[in-house]
């Protein structure tokens, strides 16, 4: 199966690159807000020829309002909305899902819960009977949120032994300081998550359930549909609990002040898990479209600067990146790459290199190009399903941004300007002041690390792994 | 509910590259999904993992397209994309605001009528070395990460391609050179050995004009198609297979594998619904059984992967729970499969399979990228692009009966591969591959 075949003949192919056509304009699709007398807002987004619609009840309290000694409750008590109603038991609700052909999910990240489906558009109705059910009848059972929560606790076991997952929690623990919400993962740590019981869920369910800060948002083909008449039949009667709470202020203080390394030793590993950074920004901030573009630059785009030296210059890596997570506080920036042992020193300072290079100079006008045509032009793609499109309102709505937040955003990333993106540098990134945190086999790379002088190192040598099963 | 059908024009250039366009103007998107006939079964003793690397080396440059560059234009244009590669086949894909769609046609045919006018040692020296840290980020050093390699390797024999790894073997790597690479590229990546479907908010007329233009001067490879050695197998594995894995986790984990109905073969649609009703969700019987009634698992799963050459492969696996005793969670999980293979599942349970099926299918097909996926894959794989849609209505053919005979057929202790991680120390663990 070599070359000893017939020849084949030489190609011919057009060297000349050929020019885009006329765009076809797109709009974010029209957003229909109304408000339920009880104060629950109702949002339609009608997406003709999509007959496969989604809705999502969004409750805008997450694991940031939690307090401290009850980490992990609100992803704990999403997780058991569907365990049991006061008409179901949980297997009845799974196939009474099934039957429609739905799939029904009930999930909390740091700033929000939501219940939400995928229904064909026929069978909507019905669908939206079990959303209702699972949000305002929960009943807890204690059996059941025992299990889960036992869950939980295996899955940090697990997360212990994976290095990336194990990178991701050492860096927030690194980064906030005592008190902060983010500096445990959503889900919570052991320490709290062993103490949550099916009261604990009762109770915080209590706190937060309230239809007037309650959004449901339905996006499909909703031809012939009155979604504020199916909302008002199933949500309308609601009452706030009298336990309710609004939404607390979140402490989102860094731990860091000066350049340091925390390594977690992994005998043996065969690479390192390697994430630079410290606490990042809300989403709330001013230059959030200079940011979009700063950080694409830097660790967005596949030629983001990151990427193009640490895997297409040096091949330390499958990939490298750079981002923010941005919360309703400030949540964590990080330069992040899994990179092979023997690489890691270099890969570090090659890391906090470009760090520091954006800040320092001004990015060329190609890579200021490349990042705002990307991000102008992936627009379209970006909400090409109901989800999609029912995922981006339900961002705008958490962080209680205007309606037209999405409309202005593609004019918003042109205005953008090279010297918006290096103050976007200068002002979000702190090389001088970012933790360091390594997962890897220290005995391969510590006299290399000790020899670089990023700053002070603290090396972890604890198991990683705790003894458990047989 | 009615199922949308996916109407689609299908031809060929003179030159064999075969042509599939479905226009869909809900959105302006389009998605363009070229297919190659080559995977890594076609892969030599000695030089295996090139298929995969191929999917790599792609984006490294052609006459007319810089390193890397394929990438900063797809994006520039507002694009996505992305490669690849399994057994059977590879494949390259854009995803495009539709008014770019000539861009990506021509970046595709760059790079399948001159790719190796821009390979250099350089930059297959660079691309081995990312491939190198793909396989330790993605399989060494990730727990359980070795199943798969062990998995396929136990259930097809040292002779079959199946046998190795898609990402290949590192030393293979390291040991190819640029002619060795470049006589695979010639061989397979040719347009007589291609499908490319451009579905989405196009006009059929602009695209064949297109593709005509760009594709029309690669000239056919008359040594194709590639004669394979009968890849045929034994229906079942003729005993069981068990292995037991010390491993850097912190629960042990038993995962089992079955050779099954190749793909094409309508039992293995009935399997398909099998694994739905074993482990699709929380309702299903492995998941209520073990997660939540008995406690010993602390997550489920079982499915099946469609492959053309002699098997298919259905797998699956339970984490165990602290403290579970582990031949006992293997004799439940067992009697669950054993059940399906006696006992007819119930109407309620076939229904409810049907109906998620159909629903994940419109979900799934909602996607341009999804619909030229697809198209792409007949094609190539079955010379049927219309399978596209016909698939749905043979899942819901499915009968009671079907799935109960399918799994008898396949879920047989001597048709087993049963592998067992155990948490262990680093000291105990093997040396990790140089």
């Amino acid at each position: 199966m070599t070359d000893a075949g017939a020849a084949i003949g030489a190609a011919t192919v057009i060297a000349e690159r050929p020019t885009h056509g006329e765009p076809r304009p797109y709009h974010f699709p029209v957003v229909d807000r109304q408000r339920l007398a009880n104060g629950l807002t109702v949002i339609a987004v009608d997406l003709p020829g999509r007959e496969l619609v989604t809705a999502s009840l969004l409750l805008p309290a997450g694991a940031a309002d939690e307090r401290d000694d009850e980490g992990g409750l609100t992803t704990l008590m999403a997780r058991a909305l569907s365990e049991g109603t006061q008409r179901h038991d949980a297997i009845a609700l799974v196939e009474a899902t099934e039957r429609l052909g739905a799939s029904l999910h009930a999930e909390a990240g740091w700033d929000a819960l939501s219940v939400g489906v995928d229904v064909p558009v026929a069978r909507l109705g019905p669908a939206l009977d079990l959303v209702a059910e699972v949000m305002a009848e929960p009943t807890f059972p204690a059996t059941e949120v025992q299990r889960l929560r036992e869950e939980r606790l295996n899955d940090l076991l697990q997360a212990r032994a994976d290095p990336r997952r194990r990178a991701d929690e050492g860096f927030v623990d690194t980064i906030y300081a005592a008190g902060s919400p983010y500096r445990r993962p959503a889900a919570g740590l052991r320490e709290t998550v062993e103490r949550l019981d099916a009261a604990a869920a009762a109770d915080i369910h209590g706190r937060r359930f309230d239809p007037a800060a309650m959004t449901l948002i339905v996006g499909g083909d909703l031809t012939g549909m009155d979604v504020m008449e199916l909302a008002h039949a199933r949500f309308g009667s609601w009452m706030a609990s009298p336990t309710a709470e609004s939404r607390r202020a979140i402490d989102a203080e860094s731990a860091v002040s000066e350049r340091f390394v925390r390594v977690f030793h992994r005998p043996g590993s065969v690479q390192t898990e390697i994430r630079i950074g410290h606490v990042g920004v809300s989403r709330h901030i001013e230059d959030f479209h200079a940011l979009s573009v700063m950080s694409a630059i830097l660790g967005g785009l596949f030629n983001s600067r990151l990427n193009r030296k640490l895997r297409e210059e040096k091949g330390y890596t499958y990939g490298a990146s750079a981002g923010y997570e941005l919360r309703r506080a400030a949540g964590p920036f990080a330069a992040r790459a899994a990179v092979n042992t023997e690489v890691t020193v270099p890969a570090t300072i090659d890391m906090l290199a470009e760090l520091n290079s954006i800040r320092d100079a001004e990015v060329e006008p190609a890579e200021r190009h490349a990042a705002r045509d990307f991000l102008v032009g992936v627009f379209p793609l970006r909400f090409e399903t109901p989800p999609a499109v029912v995922g981006a309102i339900a961002g705008l709505v958490v962080h209680d941004l205007p309606i037209d937040e999405l409309v202005r955003y593609r004019s918003a990333i042109e205005a953008v300007s090279i010297s918006d993106i290096q103050a976007a540098a200068i002002s979000h990134i702190r090389p001088d002041a970012a933790a360091i945190v390594l997962v890897g086999d220290a005995d391969a790379f510590l006299a290399a690390l000790e020899g670089a002088d990023l700053g002070r190192i603290v090396v972890e040598r604890e198991d990683a792994e705790p003894a458990a099963g047989r | 509910m009615p199922v949308p059908i996916v109407t689609f024009s299908d031809e060929r250039l003179p030159n064999g590259l075969r042509l599939i366009i479905a226009e869909d103007h809900l959105v302006p998107v389009a998605a363009i999904n070229l297919w190659y006939g080559v995977g890594s079964k076609h892969e030599q003793p000695g030089k295996t993992g090139f298929a995969h690397l191929f999917e790599h080396v792609m984006f490294e440059g052609s006459a007319h397209v810089g390193k890397a560059e394929h990438m900063a234009l797809v994006q520039a244009a507002g694009g996505v994309m992305n490669g690849s590669t399994w057994l059977d086949r590879t494949n390259y894909y854009e995803t495009m605001p539709s008014h770019q769609v000539e861009l990506a046609i021509w970046l595709e045919a760059d790079r399948m009528g001159t790719l190796l006018d821009a390979l250099s040692q350089e930059n297959l020296d660079n691309q081995r070395e990312v491939v190198k840290n793909e396989k330790r980020q993605s399989y060494d050093n990730r727990p359980y990460g070795s199943w798969s390699e062990r998995m396929f390797g136990a259930l097809f024999p040292e002779s079959h391609p199946y046998h190795h790894p898609t990402i290949g073997s590192m030393e293979d790597l390291d040991a190819a050179s640029l002619e060795d690479v470049s006589s695979f590229f010639r061989l397979h990546y040719a347009p007589n050995n291609a499908v490319i479907t451009i579905v989405g908010d196009v006009e059929s007329a602009r695209i064949r004009t297109w593709v005509a233009r760009y594709f029309g001067g690669i000239p056919a490879n008359p040594n194709l198609p590639v004669k394979l050695p009968d890849l045929s197998l034994p229906a079942t594995l003729g005993g069981e297979i068990r292995e037991i894995v010390p491993d850097r986790v912190p629960l042990p984990r038993l995962f089992w594998g079955f050779r099954a109905p190749a793909y094409g073969d309508p039992r293995l649609d009935a399997l398909d619904l099998a694994g739905q009703i074993l482990a699709g969700g929380k309702g299903s019987r492995l998941h209520r059984r073990l997660v939540r009634d008995e406690r010993l698992a602390q997550d489920v799963a079982l499915f099946s992967m469609g492959f053309t050459g002699g098997a298919s492969v259905t797998a699956g696996w339970a984490t165990a729970r602290p403290g579970t005793d582990l031949e006992l969670l293997e004799a439940v999980f067992w009697e669950e499969l054993e059940r399906i293979t006696r006992e007819p599942i119930s109407p309620d349970e076939l229904e409810r399979a049907r109906a998620l099926t159909e629903a994940d299918e419109l979900g799934a097909l909602m996607r341009v990228d999804e619909r030229a996926d697809r198209l792409s894959m007949y094609a190539t794989l079955f010379d049927d692009p219309d399978l596209i849609n016909r698939m749905l209505p043979r899942y819901l053919s499915v009968t009671a009966e079907d799935i109960r005979r399918v799994s008898a057929d396949v879920f047989r202790a001597d048709n087993r591969v049963v592998l067992t991680y155990l948490p262990a120390g680093a000291a105990e663990l093997e040396p990790a591959a140089a």
